[in-house]
């Protein structure tokens, strides 16, 4: 992938953020404001038409009164002076005798497009819509003692030029509005994604020139971006030891091997100078038996540094002690007869412990193979495991010959051997292997031993599954 | 058997043909498979890594292509991943290398066993030795044999594979499940203790020991 191509990949996703922010936010905030302008313009024209509808009923009830009074000479006066001076809106009136017969009639020139012929007259407020559409007239009628009809009405007209001036002004407020949402939801995406957009282009500046040893800059907001910023530096961090701590174990490793390569070395080079075909033979099985053994510490070399870098895959269960100590006691049973050491283990039978069971298997035979092999013909290995408090310990005792006190410190280094251990078979890498798994496991391992009175390997263990941490680093 | 490091195929195509097969090489994974559906085999030695074709993706087109021969599979990863322990559990076997030659021997006759089909013995026995698996009874020129747990499963092992070398990690696996190096030799001492119940009496003596390599179990 290209390295444009792979900045348009980064770059897209945040665009893609800001514009989903921004409509979200455009269209929460036109919605509610639409909702204010249509809820006044709806209340504004309900009220004008309630208004005019009480003009027209006040009106009837009061041409009513004249016509009782003076009859249709006087409503007819009244309905003249009041139009001619402006002192009421003008307005349709109408007296209407029979079905049909039209006594008197006032509506202004322009009302000519309603078809009043269609007025039935009866009951409460009739409607006719003008013959453009635009307008309505709305008719209370009223029948008068002499049996006339007398009709009032009023146009919707000037409302409706009212409510259309309203409607332009509302046009353009939500114009404003919707302006506004889409400045604001841009302003508010762009400070929200901000300090993002910078992690982002942090993270990238990293992972192209591979610089681990920097660091994404962390604000003192103390918000969820510096929260990330600051995982995001821990995550380094961890990457970091984590590297440092492989690189180190393959020196190790590549050092550690170079013994052993070298014999191997030495024995063919001598085979190949000599003519004796016993020689060759004798040659051959120890290149044999020498490769063995570097395989063999290849895959302890390889355990230890797994376990030290926290790269070791443990497969916990909860493990039960004693059939697993009876097992491991059972494979030395041979050899320990052999050497007239008595091997007995003390266990309760309900004792459980969260572990990898192989591991703890490994553990326990690199300590008991030690003990047997440090303890002179006649003595005495034990093995007992008790629950303390919330951990599980695990002893291993001999009566063997102990550790010198100059040794002490180094026998959990790798391939040290103390001065009785160079003439034992093994590798040298027993116990840092107890130790690597033991620690995997979230444990400790101690030795407390004194030269001529045995020795004791003490593994704590916790005894309760907290999930022993397996990224440790 | 399809390997691109010509020595080891070499090695084992060799020591295979001295066990009495015969043996095809392919160089990569193409060809592995080409060979494969050519010829009828018994059994087929596939390494995890090659050019072209990896061993594992091979594998899936032999039986892809209803190719049911069995396979060991060789592979230079110290853990092993779980798609090699799939192929394990349908009948497939497999091998960290470096491994030795008698292991790969014993391994490739088991599945051969395996795939044809032969019926369990219910006694095994090597000249005057023999052992009765169903009463669990061990003598040697009619004198009944007592063995411990580990000492009959150990006799077993080696009269079932009587005539191949088996190694002590091939044993320590087998006997005891183990599979790590356990420091002391448990192993020869176990060795020395069963060769002192069936070989110290008797004549001629059946286990021998192959220096730098490991036990036998053979007449002569």
């Amino acid at each position: 992938m290209s390295e444009t191509a792979r900045h348009q990949d980064n770059e897209e996703p945040i665009a893609r953020i800001g514009l989903r922010l921004a409509a979200w936010y455009a269209v929460v905030f036109v919605g509610t404001s639409l909702a204010i302008v249509l809820l006044t313009y709806r209340l504004l024209a309900a009220s004008l038409e309630e208004r005019d509808q009480q003009l027209v009923t006040s009106t009837l009830r009061e041409y009513s009164q004249r016509y009782a009074e003076g009859g249709l000479r006087s409503l007819a006066d009244a309905v003249e002076i009041e139009q001619r001076s402006g002192r009421r809106e003008r307005m349709f009136v109408r007296v209407v005798r029979g079905p049909s017969e039209t006594l008197f009639l006032s509506a202004p020139y322009a009302w000519n497009d309603f078809d009043v012929s269609r007025l039935r007259g009866l009951g409460g407020l009739e409607e006719i819509l003008s013959e453009s559409g635009t307008a309505r007239l709305e008719v209370a009628s009223a029948r008068l003692a002499d049996g006339t009809l007398l009709q009032v009405g009023k146009s919707s007209e000037n409302r409706e030029v009212l409510l259309a001036r309203y409607r332009t002004v509302l046009a353009i407020i939500s114009l404003v509005i919707v302006a506004v949402a889409l400045a604001g939801g841009a302003i508010v995406t762009r400070s929200t994604l901000q300090p993002i957009r910078q992690l982002i282009t942090a993270v990238r500046g990293i992972v192209r020139t591979g610089r681990i040893d920097a660091r994404v800059p962390v604000r003192e907001e103390r918000d969820a971006i510096d929260e990330l910023s600051a995982l995001f530096n821990e995550m380094l961090d961890r990457i970091t030891t984590l590297i440092r701590g492989m690189e180190h174990a393959l020196d190790n490793v590549a050092h550690d091997l170079r013994t052993p390569m070298t014999r191997l070395r030495g024995v063919a080079e001598r085979a190949l100078q000599s003519n004796d075909a016993q020689a060759h033979r004798e040659a051959l099985v120890t290149s044999l038996e020498e490769s063995e053994r570097i395989l063999a510490m290849l895959d302890t070399l390889m355990d230890i540094s797994e376990a030290e870098t926290g790269t070791m895959r443990l497969d916990v269960t909860a493990v039960p002690l004693a059939p697993l100590v009876g097992e491991v006691v059972e494979l030395y049973e041979n050899i320990a007869e052999d050497k007239r050491i008595s091997v007995s283990s003390d266990v309760s039978a309900e004792l459980t412990i969260p572990a990898d069971s192989k591991r703890l298997r490994q553990v326990l035979a690199n300590l008991i193979d030690n003990a047997i092999k440090y303890t002179p013909p006649g003595g005495r290995v034990e093995v007992r495991a008790r629950r303390d408090g919330s951990v599980v310990r695990l002893d291993v005792a001999d009566s063997g010959v102990g550790i010198a006190p100059r040794d002490l410190p180094h026998i959990w280094e790798r391939l040290y051997r103390g001065d009785q251990s160079r003439n034992e078979r093994g590798l040298g890498l027993g116990l840092s292997l107890v130790r690597a798994i033991v620690v995997a496991h979230g444990g400790t391992v101690d030795v407390s031993a004194e030269p001529g009175r045995g020795a004791t390997f003490t593994v704590k263990l916790p005894a309760d599954s907290k999930g022993p941490s397996i990224t440790r680093v | 058997m399809v390997e691109d490091d010509a020595t080891i195929a070499d090695f084992v195509s060799k020591g295979l043909a001295e066990a009495g097969h015969a043996v095809d090489v392919a160089s990569d994974g193409e060809r592995g498979v080409e060979l494969a559906l050519k010829g009828d085999y018994d059994a087929a030695i596939v390494d995890v890594m090659l050019p072209r074709l990896d061993g594992l993706t091979l594998i899936d087109r032999l039986r892809a292509r209803g190719v049911q021969t069995p396979v060991l599979i060789l592979s230079a990863r110290r853990t092993v991943d779980d798609r090699v322990k799939g192929l394990q559990a349908g009948g497939d076997d497999y091998l960290t290398k470096p491994f030795a030659f008698a292991e790969l021997l014993a391994r490739l006759q088991a599945l051969i066993r395996r795939s044809t089909g032969q019926t369990e013995p219910t006694r095994l026995s090597l000249g005057n030795l023999s052992l009765d698996l169903l009463s669990r009874r061990a003598e040697r020129d009619g004198k009944p044999i007592d063995l411990r747990p580990r000492e009959y499963g150990l006799l077993e092992y080696l009269l079932r594979n009587q005539g191949r070398v088996l190694t002590k990690t091939m044993i320590l696996s087998h006997v005891w499940g183990y599979n790590f190096d356990p420091g002391t030799n448990v192993v020869d001492v176990l060795v020395s203790r069963l060769r002192e119940k069936i070989d110290r009496d008797f004549e001629p003596k059946l286990l021998h020991t192959v220096r730098g390599v490991g036990y036998v179990l053979k007449a002569s």
